[in-house]
């Protein structure tokens, strides 16, 4: 197990410190080697947030803000949590200096004389059609992404079977082995201890078919919400071990009390899930898992590590990409790390990788911190 | 008893054969032990493969056990991995597996390595007494 580095606990960016021989480090944002392309949005409904969502994920473009007249739009909100300027009037935005492209989303044909009077020489303008054309692939593109991390967690569950077996058969042999004796047990006390056990058996089987079909069901589309990290890490626990064994592993928690990060519940379960699975394989099933929440220098950082084989500092930078796995052919799919990637992107955080041969890894989710932590409800 | 036979006596009553459970969910212990006790064996149990190495090295149980029943799926040293240590320590003593995963390429390696039966939970009483007593039959055509 690796120490919080001092860097991260100033607050300086991990990888801006020189890596130790032998440590590899990854970061799955590569540093652009051009100049950011700055695009500023118009209109701040349900398109404008699709586009703002998939274009600060491309580390290529520079959002210099987005404008809508209705202070209530639901694509303002969003920008206010990714730190995007927000503008009441478009004149306002439009008049960025080194302004490349302005994206005009608002379906208001009004909006086209306007941008031709306003939008300096050297600005491109995307409206009307084409703008409706980029709507729908975007729109297509957050399909395709919610399916992609569907199917990946469906052939997850696929390595589920021993785990849900072993937890399934045996209160079913209990349950068996007393029915049978009740059936001539004359001592009454022992009938009704014996009856107790088999519906606390009972109990325990359905425990597992409902944390199964919670886990299994389709990521749900409500708004992101606060989720209570620690409580999240629990249940993964919980269902991890389905996957894997844990129980030559040593577990250690170091929560810092309440910590909240804003998302979708069901996506954060799954990233945590994976990131735990991925850890226990990693210590072919001895070693120490540590699990750590922490708000450090205004953000708020989740740590999973591990003692296991360690990531060789050649495939570090490759981990992230899609259908790139080490395991077996029929052992993973190479979209477990990607789609965690994309999750945490879409929560505005970053991950990191620090690994060391026949050490272990440490993966760090780091995510701007919510200061109304504690004000609002937070979902456990 | 004018012949042989593996049983023994114990606490004065006569007994056919002492069975080790092996498994680490105390539940399943008990419902094994019930069920076998009923049938007249006496049963130990250990909570994972080493303490199951543990109990058949300590006092008379090398000698006196007939019968092996064992879970795979444990902490500490593993259902195979004591099987392995058995099957060359012991051979002499027949194993039965008690597991909650039906695996059949598992099964079939296991079965090849001399195991008496692979038996998937929930087994009932009488399917386990019968195993039983087939491995307590193995047992007394060793000592031949």
């Amino acid at each position: 197990m690796m120490d919080w580095p001092a860097a991260q606990r100033t607050g300086a960016a991990a990888t801006s410190a020189p890596a130790e021989p032998g440590i590899g480090r990854g970061r799955i944002e590569p540093v652009p080697a051009l100049l950011p392309m700055r695009v500023a949005i118009i209109g701040a409904g349900r398109g404008g947030m699709a586009l703002l969502d998939v274009l600060h994920q491309i580390r290529t473009i520079k959002i210099v803000g987005i404008a809508d007249r209705d202070p209530s739009a639901p694509g303002l909100t969003r920008a206010h949590e990714l730190n995007v300027p927000v503008y009441d009037r478009v004149a306002d935005l439009i008049n960025h200096q080194g302004l490349n492209l302005v994206m005009d989303v608002t379906g208001d044909p009004t909006m086209e004389s306007v941008l031709r009077k306003e939008v300096p020489a050297g600005t491109d303008v995307v409206n009307g059609q084409t703008s409706r054309l980029l709507w729908l692939l975007v729109q297509h593109e957050s399909i395709l992404q919610t399916e992609l991390l569907h199917a990946e967690k469906l052939a997850g569950i696929g390595s589920f079977a021993a785990g849900i077996a072993h937890d399934m058969n045996n209160p079913l042999q209990l349950i068996l082995g007393l029915a049978e004796n009740l059936a001539d047990e004359t001592d009454l006390d022992a009938v009704h201890t014996q009856a107790r056990d088999i519906i606390e058996a009972v109990k325990r089987t359905t425990a597992i078919c409902r944390d199964l079909t919670s886990y299994s069901r389709r990521a749900s589309l409500q708004q992101d919400c606060l989720i209570g990290v620690n409580g999240k890490l629990d249940e993964a626990l919980k269902i991890a071990r389905y996957a894997v064994a844990l129980q030559d592993i040593e577990i250690r928690k170091r929560y810092q009390p309440d910590v909240a990060v804003k998302g979708n519940p069901d996506e954060l379960l799954h990233v945590f899930v994976n990131l735990i699975t991925n850890a226990v394989q990693a210590m072919e099933h001895e070693g120490a898992l540590t699990l750590e929440t922490a708000v450090v220098a205004g953000t708020t950082q989740i740590r999973v590590s591990d003692t296991g084989c360690g990531i060789p500092p050649e495939l570090l930078d490759r981990i992230f990409e899609p259908f790139f796995t080490t395991k077996p052919p029929g052992k993973g799919t190479g979209l477990g790390l990607y789609n965690i990637k994309s999750v945490i992107h879409h929560m505005n955080g970053t991950i990191e990788v620090e690994s060391q041969v026949g050490r272990g890894s440490t993966f760090t989710l780091t995510f701007p911190h919510d200061s109304s932590v504690g004000e609002r409800s937070v979902q456990p | 008893m004018s012949e042989f036979k593996s049983g023994f006596f114990v606490g004065g009553e006569s007994c056919n054969g002492r069975v080790l459970v092996v498994d680490d969910e105390p539940d399943i212990r008990k419902v094994v032990r019930m069920t076998l006790q009923k049938a007249g064996y006496d049963v130990l149990e250990a909570e994972n493969g080493a303490k199951a190495i543990e109990t058949i090295n300590s006092g008379e149980n090398r000698l006196l056990l007939d019968v092996m029943i064992c879970d795979i799926r444990m902490p500490k040293v593993n259902g195979i991995e004591a099987i392995t240590y058995f099957r060359e320590n012991y051979p002499r003593v027949p194993l039965i597996v008690l597991t909650g995963f039906p695996d059949t390429d598992m099964a079939t390696s296991l079965l090849r390595q001399g195991v008496v039966d692979y038996l998937v939970k929930p087994v009932e009483g009488e399917k386990l007494k019968a195993s039983v007593a087939r491995a307590m039959e193995q047992r007394e055509l060793a000592h031949l």
